[in-house]
């Protein structure tokens, strides 16, 4: 299944995510962002459901996120 | 108890015996937690970061902020100095209750010195509406902050921090609580006018020494008055903007955090009304024997948290506490870092015997502290 990346303000952000996310049932992993994608150290969260649905959950809660890249 | 057979009624500045869980936490983290948490992407790394996070989600769901409002620091005067100095470093006016600890008072006068802040510093009255009186007739156009604690590290004395709280609510100034005493024992939670709860981890809420917290109602943002590794946007010169790493610069000391983390949960599993009624239990047995050894006792009549503040006729605070050290009781003498508390109260250089109970004492260990009194201190 296609993952996406989304890159997070804050590590406390991309664990909120997740721990969200994994509530509802979505399948979330924190990773830190990859090389190609961030600059300096980040975290990201990744998704394998649809991002914009995953980025629409995140906004409704007030979690704020930086960018969205497929993998 | 282990080792150490003293009887510890010095809990007010730090709990101590700590329950077991907070032990096998803190040895845990030392022996499997081994990474830095938010700085790197291996496995090591990310347990420790999780470990962090949950704690940090406790602490927030306990005082009643958002997770990434809520940062460890290593003791309340850390947090309170971060706050303090967040609002005020570039001027201003800050009003101070007659009460605060060294750790409000220092920073305080520090930023007098350096940065042109103005000070006022209110009398608290038992009366509650004659101290909100004077605290409005305080407020200046200027006013950008009031810090008071919730309650005395001298006496207990709960101080109106919620009648405090309205007031900074309705003008529209933050509000700085120090709950260095009344965290774990009276309900503290951010927002209706508390915009930042300072407290130590190793009082109250049975972590380990070196552990503190700074949680924000997300109403006022702070300055930093640390900056460097953050673990985030570290390609950029300027300090991190997202809280909470903003205010955590360096490595987080992930052992502490786990132990809070334990003493948090044992506070929430045996209730703070409950261990607040015990201690009060305990405070009361002790009032009622230092009564019949003639003791003056301080703030006898006020609303307090469990601590009793005491002197022994003829003898200075410290003479009897090294006293009662000898006969294996670990209580407190002298100003408790609180010059301006024991100014407003009349203790002045002598200072007071602080008794202070924890969850852990018993009534036979206050009943054995009176009979050795009855045996050194009797007329």
């Amino acid at each position: 299944m296609k993952k996406t990346m989304i890159t997070m303000s804050s590590i406390t952000y991309a664990m909120k995510a997740k721990e969200y996310l994994n509530s509802l049932g979505y399948w979330c992993e924190v990773e830190r962002t990859r090389k190609n994608i961030g600059s300096g150290c980040g975290y990201s969260i990744v998704v394998r459901d649809d991002p914009d649905l995953i980025t629409l959950r995140l906004e409704r809660k007030n979690i704020p996120y930086n960018g969205i890249y497929s993998l | 108890m282990g080792k150490n057979t003293m009887v510890n009624f010095d809990n007010s500045a730090g709990t101590f015996p700590k329950p077991e869980s907070v032990r096998q936490a803190v040895a845990e983290a030392v022996r499997d937690l081994g990474g830095n948490p938010g700085r790197g992407g291996h496995r090591l790394s990310l347990e420790a970061a999780e470990r962090v996070y949950k704690v940090r989600k406790s602490a927030a769901e306990f005082f009643g902020a958002e997770t990434e409002n809520t940062a460890f620091t290593p003791n309340c005067t850390y947090a309170l100095n971060m706050a303090i100095k967040g609002i005020m470093q570039f001027g201003g006016h800050i009003i101070i209750s007659g009460w605060e600890h060294n750790s409000v008072s220092r920073p305080v006068y520090a930023l007098t010195k350096r940065s042109g802040v103005k000070c006022s510093v209110a009398e608290i009255y038992p009366d509650v509406g004659r101290t909100i009186e004077g605290i409005e007739k305080l407020i200046r156009h200027d006013t950008l902050c009031i810090c008071c604690m919730a309650a005395s590290n001298v006496t207990g004395r709960i101080l109106p921090y919620r009648e405090i709280a309205e007031v900074c609510k309705r003008r529209n100034i933050a509000f700085i609580c120090d709950c260095a005493q009344a965290a774990g024992l009276l309900s503290m939670r951010v927002g209706d006018g508390i915009s930042f709860i300072c407290t130590s981890g190793q009082k109250g809420l049975y972590g380990p020494a070196g552990t503190g917290l700074l949680i924000s109602s997300g109403e006022y943002p702070l300055s930093t008055i640390i900056e460097g590794g953050t673990g985030a946007t570290s390609g950029e010169l300027a300090q991190t903007p997202y809280m909470p790493e903003k205010l955590e610069s360096g490595t987080l000391n992930t052992a502490g955090i786990s132990g809070l983390g334990a003493g948090l949960e044992f506070v929430k599993s045996k209730g703070s009304d409950t261990i607040l009624r015990h201690e009060k239990n305990l405070c009361e047995i002790f009032e009622r024997g230092l009564e019949k050894l003639g003791a003056e006792i301080y703030d006898k009549d006020i609303s307090r948290v469990p601590i009793v503040a005491f002197n022994i006729s003829g003898r200075t605070s410290e003479e009897t506490a090294a006293e009662l050290s000898k006969g294996g009781f670990a209580l407190r003498g002298g100003m408790h870092c609180s010059a301006l508390a024991h100014e407003s109260l009349g203790t002045g250089k002598r200072g007071a015997v602080r008794f202070s109970p924890s969850a852990f004492n018993t009534p036979a260990q206050v009943n054995e502290l009176l009979r050795f009194m009855e045996s050194r201190f009797s007329a």
